[in-house]
């Protein structure tokens, strides 16, 4: 049958690119792992450049892992993750909402304001100023509250919910449901891929917090999980005549990274499942 | 979106804004406030007179005073495990609360936004251009009047020193001591010998070396993979080379026969971008020189690529470097090695004396609190008191981290545990003893390093003119340097150069106020 | 009548209220600092008090001035088109392929190795593209060696530079970008499909009738909002990975401002060129923003 040819050249098409993508992302992926269980003098003599590892260590990891300040910086950026990316969820969810539906007054307004603040910005001492005012400096929340809502999320969750077909909204009306109700118990449950998307992306943001934190908080107990690790690495930022200064390996670089990225690797599968289609099936014949 | 909608909304934001700008305005932006209050202000009197002379806390019978200092660094212990703190805890009666930035970049926006905002921390490191501002704009405490409490830290960073931090004959900063010269061309001594050469005595013969170390397979895997010549960029490869020449690095001032000469407009320098251009033709150095941005050129020796290198010691010949070498070959031998000598003697690159390794101020605000500024002194006395806290923040505590000898320190093996003390050497240490205690393994290194001549230049004694953009100027510098020595632009155009550089690059502002800056302080003028 | 609308839509404006408020706090509070593009910055002063330079152009003139102006303009258009026009198709690509590719695990181990660059940091990337790209001994130019030929300066060439910035950028970016795609095609309804399959379309017509009209809006936004930005051209990583032969493509703006203003602490020079880089921003996402609503698209 021509059309079953057809289906299976397509599809060795689409197996062949997605293969040739993935090996393009795997190998510097193999690069990190391998460089951070590699001795580094190994390391250099293989040019810089390791994908199998041979000679394997976990000194790197031991280092980073037995640093005084990891585990409660680890604790930090969980904590800050957990509640603010729910604070995002909320709040970003909450606009979008209603500068989805076209035709409420003041719309065009709000989205014009929206837009202008992912343009123009005041700067970072105005900021400071700011944050300083509100009683934020060297607490918790100068981590979360300054960057709750992010521009661009809550134009791409407005889009989807504009997607969303009309006769959904009219129907839940003529049986007398508020609009706070529709949000969350009809529009929250269609929107999962998006929920979940932009989810990620502020749960990233907030597991690699490292600027707020350094800017606005000097209390050491404080400090994202980020902060720590910067401080292992950074040095090809001290002076070069500091004698005393540690050089960070490639080796120990990797392992920080590795550290610093695993947990988040590791979730992104799980979040997947929830990018099926036929969300909508059934919603509107149901 | 129609243009008058478009109007009406912009104009609506507009107003949105300048609304905000207002409230905010009367609300919290005024700066000029307080440094972090004492809460223990209600003190008992004799706090605040007795502070003079004594290096150790005076007088301090009333609470802990907190003290907030910020500098760049890395590696701080948790305060709990921070041993040098709870010393100095114990001696000044503080809670002393140190916090470092790791990068550069985020230390500056750090300290520029606590100083626009009234937030001053009681002691922070700045830079000379961060001093002039912030001295300019009144931020900082002119120590001047205070000059005599703190007899102990003029005695311990020098006369020399104290001036590096004044602007305008007013003391506004504290400079630490002086660094001594750490670099200098490493060569690869077993591929000497496996090649049957000597080292490399003058420019000629180094020449010759590095053409051999590129031609002639000195690493014997029958494989042409290896160069003579890296260092981080051009001024870093050929340091001594520029020295050979009697010419400081591109850009440099200092003093020739008595007069004020620009490295740029000395007449050897021509002579000298010659040199390097022959060199660069046969192929002997690094094709990738100029991207040698950080630490590339180590890389590139340690991976046998390269078989000299100009330098610093700790990145050649600290312990972890040296398993990172012998990992990689086990033969690899690195030695340090002399200037070659020219046409003007030997000369291992230039050395700037108007530099301090750092330097640390107090806001202004803080005389507000006299018992704290009080104990920011102490603090400063302290460690550089050479019987007391000075010891501290170099090796640690007496009989855990280091024993005494006699006069002699030696280090124990729980030296390591205080391995960030350096992050507390708030007026620095004594250079060569400091590293020759420390780093015994590499005590000839230093004292080598340490005893090449070198050219002294006076950059550091220049503060920058109005409307002078030195990132421009120096772009073109760099530039041009460049293409004369890869033979891109023909030396003939170097006085073209120089003019542009001067017009265009307005680097004639920049001489202009160097010569009036240095001859006020007393260069140039014999 | 504001008051109808109030009593009609309310349930809507509380909804919008916490975000406005933070917007307002967080966002537009602070934008009173844009002032200081047009004074003389003096920090003990503070930014409302600081005097007002004179001319009132006077730091946007130093900037125009510069001799490497021009340039620094070029560099940023360029290198920022360029990036925008490679960047932004292939994650469409990949997302429309991984839609489409029917083995399960496959799909999922694709989609999550191609996200992992994005984790990465440019001092990483570029130690990767040193391993990979340099004269000495990248693996690459091994290979070109041993077929004979001779070793290319990619990173140190200003032929080759651009193209490592937009290649390396396109390559760090191209699963995390997918994301989106993939989450807006997931909202696609699919009885569509299956009315096109019983209607005998091949699967390249239903991705090109279906599939891609459907997840129209999402490329338009993110298009235009890259627009707003266009004049950014990505700092962190052209800083990291230039060095002085190339800077003659790919110095831009923010690596200019960041030598010029950071270091001689000229905030007012910075805060110049950032509200230059913002006019022009919006000026274009207003006038992609119109050219969208023509197809129905377009953000308000």
């Amino acid at each position: 049958m021509v059309k079953g040819l057809e289906d299976r050249l397509f599809n060795a098409l689409v197996y062949a690119v997605l293969v040739f993508c993935a090996l393009l992302a795997i190998f510097p992926i193999l690069y990190v792992i391998s460089v951070s269980i590699t001795p580094f003098g190994e390391v250099l003599r293989n040019g810089g450049f390791i994908l199998i590892p041979r000679d394997v260590t976990l000194t790197a990891y031991k280092t980073l892992l037995t640093q005084s300040n990891l585990p409660q910086a680890f604790k930090v950026t969980v904590l800050i993750t957990v509640v603010g990316t729910a604070i995002n969820l909320v709040l970003t969810g909450l606009m979008a909402y209603p500068l989805s539906r076209k035709n409420l007054p003041g719309r065009r307004l709000v989205l014009l304001m929206i837009v202008f603040t992912l343009i123009f910005s005041g700067g970072l001492i105005p900021t400071y100023l700011i944050v300083k005012s509100v009683g934020l400096i060297d607490s918790i929340w100068a981590m979360i509250l300054p960057n709750a809502i992010w521009s661009f999320n809550v134009l791409i969750m407005k889009s989807f919910f504009e997607g969303l077909p009309e006769e959904l909204f009219e129907s839940a009306r003529i049986d007398g449901a508020k609009e706070f109700r529709i949000l969350f118990q009809i529009v929250t449950p269609l929107s999962i891929p998006v929920i979940m998307t932009i989810g990620l992306f502020y749960l990233v943001g907030h597991w690699n917090e490292f600027f707020q934190a350094i800017f606005y908080v000097t209390d050491r107990t404080l400090f994202p999980l980020q902060v720590i690790v910067r401080e292992i690495l950074m040095q090809s930022q001290q002076p070069l005549e500091n004698a005393d200064n540690i050089t960070p390996t490639q080796t120990l670089q990797m392992a920080s990274v590795m550290i610093a990225s695993l947990p988040v690797l590791v979730v992104y599968p799980f979040i997947q499942k929830y990018f099926t289609k036929g969300m909508l099936l059934g919603s509107i014949k149901g | 979106m129609s243009s008058n909608a478009i109007k009406r909304t912009s104009a609506l934001l507009t107003s949105l804004a300048l609304l905000g700008a207002a409230v905010s305005a009367c609300g919290g932006s005024k700066e000029g406030g307080n440094a972090s209050p004492s809460p223990s202000s209600t003190q008992t009197a004799s706090a605040t007179g007795s502070a003079s002379a004594s290096p150790r806390a005076s007088g301090n019978a009333g609470k802990k005073i907190k003290l907030e200092v910020i500098e760049t660094g890395n590696n701080l212990p948790a305060p709990d495990q921070d041993i040098i703190k709870k010393e100095l805890d114990k001696a000044l009666n503080v809670d002393f609360n140190l916090t470092v930035y790791a990068s550069g970049d985020d230390y500056k926006n750090q300290l520029n936004v606590r100083m626009a905002s009234g937030n001053f921390p009681d002691l922070f490191a700045l830079d000379r251009q961060q001093l002039i501002e912030f001295s300019k704009q009144g931020l900082l405490l002119d120590l001047t009047p205070y000059m005599d409490r703190l007899k102990q830290v003029s005695e311990f960073i020098g006369e020399e020193n104290v001036k590096k931090g004044a602007v305008d004959g007013k003391v506004y900063a504290i400079s630490k001591s002086s660094q001594i010269p750490y670099n200098t061309y490493f060569i690869r001594k077993d591929w000497l010998e496996s090649l049957n050469l000597q080292v490399p005595k003058t420019i000629e013969e180094l020449k010759k070396v590095a053409v051999a170390f590129t031609n002639d397979d000195p690493d014997k895997n029958g494989k042409k993979d290896t160069f003579g010549l890296t260092g981080g960029e051009l001024n870093g490869a050929f340091a001594p080379v520029f020295g050979a020449f009697g010419v400081g690095s591109p850009g440099s001032i200092y003093e020739k026969d008595g007069k004020l000469v620009n490295a740029l407009y000395d007449p050897a320098m021509k002579d000298a971008l010659a040199y390097i251009k022959d060199l660069i033709a046969t192929g002997a150095v690094d094709p990738e020189l100029l991207a040698n941005t950080a630490l590339q050129h180590q890389e590139k020796a340690f991976k046998g690529q390269a078989g000299i290198v100009w330098i610093d010691w700790p990145n050649m010949t600290k312990q972890n470097m040296i398993e990172q070498i012998k990992a990689v070959n086990p033969n690899a031998e690195w030695i340090q090695m002399e200037p070659p000598a020219g046409p003007a003697g030997k000369f291992d690159g230039s050395w700037e004396i108007g530099n301090t390794p750092g330097r640390y101020a107090i806001p202004k605000a803080l005389e507000k609190d006299p018992e704290k500024l009080q104990r920011v002194f102490d603090l400063l006395n302290y460690v550089s008191d050479p019987k007391g806290g000075s010891l501290l923040v170099q090796f640690g505590v007496e009989g855990t981290h280091y024993t005494k000898d006699g006069d002699k320190i030696v280090m124990t093996d729980k030296a390591g545990e205080v391995g960030y003390s350096w992050l507390y050497q708030f007026t620095g240490r004594p250079e060569m003893s400091y590293l020759q205690t420390k780093f015994v393994p590499q005590a000839d290194f230093i004292k080598f390093a340490n005893d090449q001549p070198r050219i002294q230049t006076l950059n550091g004694f220049v503060d920058l003119p109005e409307g002078y953009i030195a990132s421009d100027a120096d772009r073109y510098i760099k530039e041009e340097l460049a293409k004369f020595a890869y033979g891109q632009r023909d030396l003939g155009e170097y006085d073209k150069f120089l003019k542009t550089l001067e017009t265009t690059m307005k680097y004639k502002l920049f001489m202009d106020a160097a010569q009036a800056q240095l001859t006020a302080l007393g260069y140039g003028s014999k | 009548m504001a008051l109808a609308a109030l009593r009609k839509y309310w349930p809507f404006y509380v909804m919008l209220l916490p975000g406005v408020l933070f917007y307002l706090i967080f966002r537009y509070f602070p934008m009173y600092g844009m002032v200081i593009a047009f004074k003389d910055f003096s920090m003990m002063d503070g930014i409302l008090h600081s005097p007002w330079a004179n001319p009132w152009y006077k730091h946007f003139e130093t900037f125009y001035q510069s001799p490497y102006f021009g340039e620094l303009l070029r560099n940023t258009l360029l290198i920022s088109l360029y990036k925008l026009v490679w960047g932004t198709i292939p994650p469409i690509l990949l997302a429309l392929l991984l839609n489409e590719c029917r083995i399960r695990w496959l799909r999922s181990i694709v989609q999550t190795l191609t996200y992992m660059p994005h984790f990465l940091s440019w001092v990483i990337i570029f130690g990767i593209l040193i391993a990979l790209f340099s004269q000495n001994g990248g693996i690459v130019n091994r290979w070109i060696v041993e077929a004979g030929g001779s070793s290319y300066p990619f990173l140190t060439s200003t032929h080759t530079f651009r193209s490592v910035l937009v290649g390396s950028e396109v390559w760090q970016n191209l699963g995390w970008g997918a994301i989106i795609y993939l989450a807006a095609i997931a909202g696609i309804d699919p009885t569509l499909y299956e009315a096109a399959r019983v209607d005998g379309a091949s699967r390249l017509r239903m991705i090109w009738h279906i599939t891609i009209p459907g997840i129209r809006s999402v490329i338009v936004l993110l298009f235009i909002l890259k627009l707003g930005h266009l004049l950014d051209a990505g700092f962190d990583q052209i800083y990291i990975l230039y060095n002085i032969q190339v800077y003659p493509v790919a110095d831009i703006l923010d690596t200019w401002v960041y030598r010029t203003g950071l270091q001689q602490l000229n905030f007012s020079l910075a805060s110049a060129v950032g509200l230059f880089k913002s006019l022009i921003g919006m000026v274009l996402v207003l006038f992609a923003n119109n050219v969208a609503k023509r197809w129905g698209e377009g953000i308000w």
